[in-house]
């Protein structure tokens, strides 16, 4: 069992550094296919030409692509994200600074959606077809298809505009603790709960319901388990595999993805970063920004994978 | 004799001729109180001169009360903030909080004296000297002599620095142009006459900050080291910068006893701050967004008239606009009145298809303003063998209002004929390498172009109009609008200067290269309780008399 599962890790995480290669590939060469360059996207359309060549020299801008490449990926692999173009400054306190702040705000989102949508759509499967299950399944599915832009706005306006009950912008003042930190993340993780309580609760009921109609379900009841141990040892531990994986594949956009939220709400989490990056031309930047939360995507593909094969009985050696 | 005459005839022993042919022009009712602030400042009048002029006091109290935290929301500069290469405003409004200019450009497009106490010209317009302040001294304990002037200007001029002030000076100043003449004079030499030379070195090129001599422009952001009323607190790249007030400030001490300037990515998420009280100033709203501030008792509206305009250009040498009948029918479509009122909400000036914005002192008003006329628009066409009509691409940039002002132009021409496909991309992809044959923006048939506030119009009328102009996306090529811009930007008279702007006026009207539609306002929002800051259309922000409570 051990074995087998570390075969597995070892191959995976291979394959991953290949994936995450060839992602550094692509955004590079994507990126030569954009006009404009890091002196241009500087000084702005209507600087000197003079100025612009003058200052893609000074910032080395002005190699061929190749070697540049070359400069960034040589120096990358030992661990140096190198110096950003835009910023003038080293890559890597922005990124790690950003990774902090993206990982605060899908912790809280997480804490409050998962409990909240698994939760949700048990008890909707448990009752299902009663008006409550309607609720649950019908609001969920509304708010998931309001998209972010539109959700942040709706809260930003009630909840912290017109009732003042949580501060509009997610960034702390300086010097915050923890839990003033956390007030500040409630209003912009609202938005995240929408867009994700309607897809796992979803989920969730989907597969209580079949595991609720299965022959393994009737024979627990039948033989007279309490109903507390027939739900929580022979449903739920069937019925939330599917649900955990979509939950751990959602945890990657959670970090990376939340460009609208993390712009509208002042956040300065990657998603954003990799947005002036991109924009600025600043290709170390959107490099190492776009290999972490690529990074990211593939470490929880590879532990939602672990933990199905750990909690599925059937993919399980020696389970019980 | 009166005791003013006498005090007057002194005065003018002290002036020098074009100074004197500014008082001149005052008491002959040639110019207004504006004009006479405007250009005497411009020539290097003093203000306690003109003050005696007007009758009035230029000394004002400042109100407020001290100590408060003014808390501003500034768009997220795009790069290092680095004196020499910042172009854009998130950037220049950090500039200026701890740097200083010899002159600073006020909203009112008049000259006040800053690092430079006066400044006046030689006749013709070709070597200005400037007189510096005395006893002023860096955050980092120098004292400012002319040496730091010298290396500041120099440095922007000289094309081998990446520096974003190169096309202001270029063809105007060189570095060897820079002169120290003693420790408190500075010449510079132009290399051709301009009587407008004063702007090139205040605020209104917000790279012009001085600095001292031998410092690295690179490594600024370590220190913000500048002679300004704040000095740096904490700056953190992508985030926001902090100012406390400066100790050895030479002029009066500021009023808030902190400045925060916190970096946002777009207006929707400052406007968002503002209404949620989490800052006290929005640096600059656009109209398209903003429009939940426009009218709100909970919102004080700075609304400062600007030169800030598009410029929808048509090629001269491509088929239909080689015709100017074509030309000048499409402006002819245009509901100017209604168009400023959708955009802006009537913020705006209307433009008479010249860069002479109406905010600019120097434009002749007396050329009469284009109006919608669709019967003499037909019958142009109809001139130019174009009454069955012609199809023509418009391509510009997804910006602001940009794209919104396309789709009016379209419905316009459509009432003549004139089928106009429209190609919106983005600014990247419509500015491309800039460079003729490698843009959209040059190279396009016709095309919309954003072009930000000048303090005067000279890069305006040069740069996209003149036959060697490097933005002139029209190409167009007429001798005799390229001497009479000579003879304009060459001009020290106030007269001369408004006869020529009207022979230009008239002549852009006629050939329509150029649609200047609208010259639309700058626009600031602060909270209700915020008095005292200064905000000018450049974007800058002075908030040395800002109080929030």
């Amino acid at each position: 069992m051990l074995k087998q599962l570390g075969n597995m890790l070892a191959k995976r995480l291979g394959l991953s550094l290949v994936t995450l290669l060839l992602l550094s590939l692509l955004v590079f060469a994507g990126g030569q296919l954009l006009p404009g360059n890091v002196g241009r996207a500087i000084l702005g359309p209507l600087a000197d030409a003079a100025s612009v060549a003058a200052l893609n020299h000074k910032l080395g801008t002005d190699l061929p692509v190749p070697v540049m490449y070359w400069r960034w990926i040589s120096h990358f692999v030992t661990g140096d994200m190198g110096m950003s173009y835009a910023f003038q400054q080293p890559v890597a306190p922005f990124i790690l600074r950003a990774l902090g702040n993206s990982l605060k705000l899908a912790g809280v989102a997480f804490v409050i959606v998962v409990p909240l949508s698994i939760g949700g759509g048990v008890y909707a499967a448990m009752h299902a077809r009663s008006w409550i299950d309607k609720v649950i399944s019908i609001s969920g599915l509304s708010m998931t298809v309001i998209p972010e832009f539109v959700s942040s706005i709706a809260l930003i306006l009630i909840l912290g505009i017109w009732l003042s009950w949580l501060p509009v912008s997610a960034t702390a003042p300086p010097g915050s603790g923890a839990l003033e930190q956390i007030y500040h993340l409630i209003l912009p993780s609202l938005p995240l709960v929408f867009e994700l309580f309607g897809y796992i609760a979803r989920m969730a009921r989907a597969g209580t319901v079949e595991a609720l109609d299965s022959d393994y379900t009737r024979t627990a009841v039948l033989k007279g388990l309490p109903w507390r141990v027939v739900i929580f040892r022979h449903v739920l531990r069937n019925a939330l595999l599917p649900t955990i994986t979509v939950v751990a594949t959602q945890l990657g956009y959670l970090v990376g993805g939340l460009v609208v939220v993390e712009s509208l709400f002042r956040y300065q989490g990657i998603g954003s970063l990799i947005l002036t990056a991109a924009r600025d031309k600043d290709f170390p930047m959107l490099e190492a920004g776009i290999l972490t939360v690529g990074a990211i995507y593939v470490l929880v593909t590879v532990a939602a994978d672990l933990l199905y094969t750990v909690l599925n009985p059937r993919l399980r050696a020696g389970g019980r | 004799v009166t005791n003013k005459k006498l005090w007057l005839d002194r005065a003018r022993r002290e002036a020098n001729d074009m100074q004197n042919h500014v008082i001149d022009e005052f008491l002959a009712g040639h110019i207004d109180r504006r004009g006479l602030l405007r250009h005497g400042t411009a020539y290097g009048l003093s203000a306690v001169l003109m003050g005696g002029l007007l009758g009035v006091s230029t000394q004002k109290a400042r109100a407020g009360t001290p100590g408060s935290t003014v808390r501003v929301a500034i768009v997220t500069p795009t790069g290092a903030i680095n004196p020499v290469t910042v172009a854009d405003i998130g950037g220049l409004v950090l500039l200026q909080q701890t740097g200083e200019f010899l002159i600073i450009d006020d909203p009112d497009l008049m000259l006040k004296p800053c690092l430079a106490t006066s400044w006046s010209a030689n006749k013709d317009g070709t070597v200005w000297t400037f007189k510096l302040r005395q006893g002023v001294k860096f955050i980092s304990g120098k004292t400012m002599t002319a040496d730091d002037v010298v290396y500041s200007i120099a440095r922007l001029a000289d094309p081998k620095q990446g520096s974003n002030a190169l096309s202001a000076f270029k063809g105007v100043l060189d570095p060897t142009g820079v002169v120290k003449v003693d420790d408190h004079t500075v010449e510079f030499h132009l290399s051709a006459p301009n009587g407008n030379f004063p702007y090139l070195v205040s605020s209104d090129n917000y790279n012009a900050i001085i600095l001292p001599a031998g410092s690295d422009a690179g490594a600024y952001e370590k220190t913000f080291d500048g002679t300004g009323p704040f000095k740096l607190d904490t700056f953190s790249a992508g985030q926001g910068a902090s100012f406390v007030p400066n100790p050895g400030y030479w002029g009066p001490k500021p009023l808030p006893a902190r400045t925060e300037l916190t970096f946002f990515a777009d207006q929707q998420s400052q406007v968002l701050a503002l209404q949620g009280g989490q800052v006290d100033m929005i640096q600059q709203i656009a109209v398209q967004g903003a429009q939940g501030l426009i009218n709100n008792p909970q919102v004080n509206l700075i609304n400062i008239r600007a030169s800030t305009h598009r410029q929808v250009h048509m090629r001269c040498d491509m088929a239909p606009f080689t015709d100017k009948r074509v030309r000048q029918a499409v402006a002819l479509t245009l509901d100017r009145p209604a168009i400023v009122k959708g955009l802006f909400r009537g913020l705006s000036d209307l433009g008479n298809d010249s860069p002479f914005a109406p905010v600019y002192p120097s434009t002749n008003k007396s050329v009469a303003q284009r109006a919608m006329d669709i019967a003499q628009a037909k019958s142009l066409m109809a001139a130019a063998g174009l009454a069955g009509g012609a199809e023509v691409t418009l391509t510009t940039e997804q910006l602001q209002e940009i794209p919104d002002y396309a789709v009016l132009i379209q419905n316009a021409a459509a009432e003549i004929g004139l089928k106009i496909n429209l190609k919106i991309e983005t600014s990247d992809a419509y500015y491309g390498q800039a460079t003729y044959g490698n843009s959209d923006w040059l190279d396009s048939q016709m095309g919309i172009t954003d072009y930000g506030h000048r303090g005067v119009p000279n890069v305006f009328l040069s740069a996209p109009l003149v036959s060697t102009g490097t933005w002139n996306s029209a190409h167009f090529k007429n001798p005799a609008y390229d001497a009479l811009v000579a003879s304009y930007v060459a001009s020290t008279d106030l007269s001369v200067q408004r006869d020529v702007s009207g022979k230009i006026e008239t002549l852009l009207l006629d050939e329509t290269p150029i649609i200047f539609g609208y010259f639309y306002n700058y626009l600031a929002a602060t909270a209700p309780n915020v008095t005292g800051v200064k905000v000018n259309a450049i974007s800058q922000v002075f908030l040395a008399g800002a109080s929030v409570g």
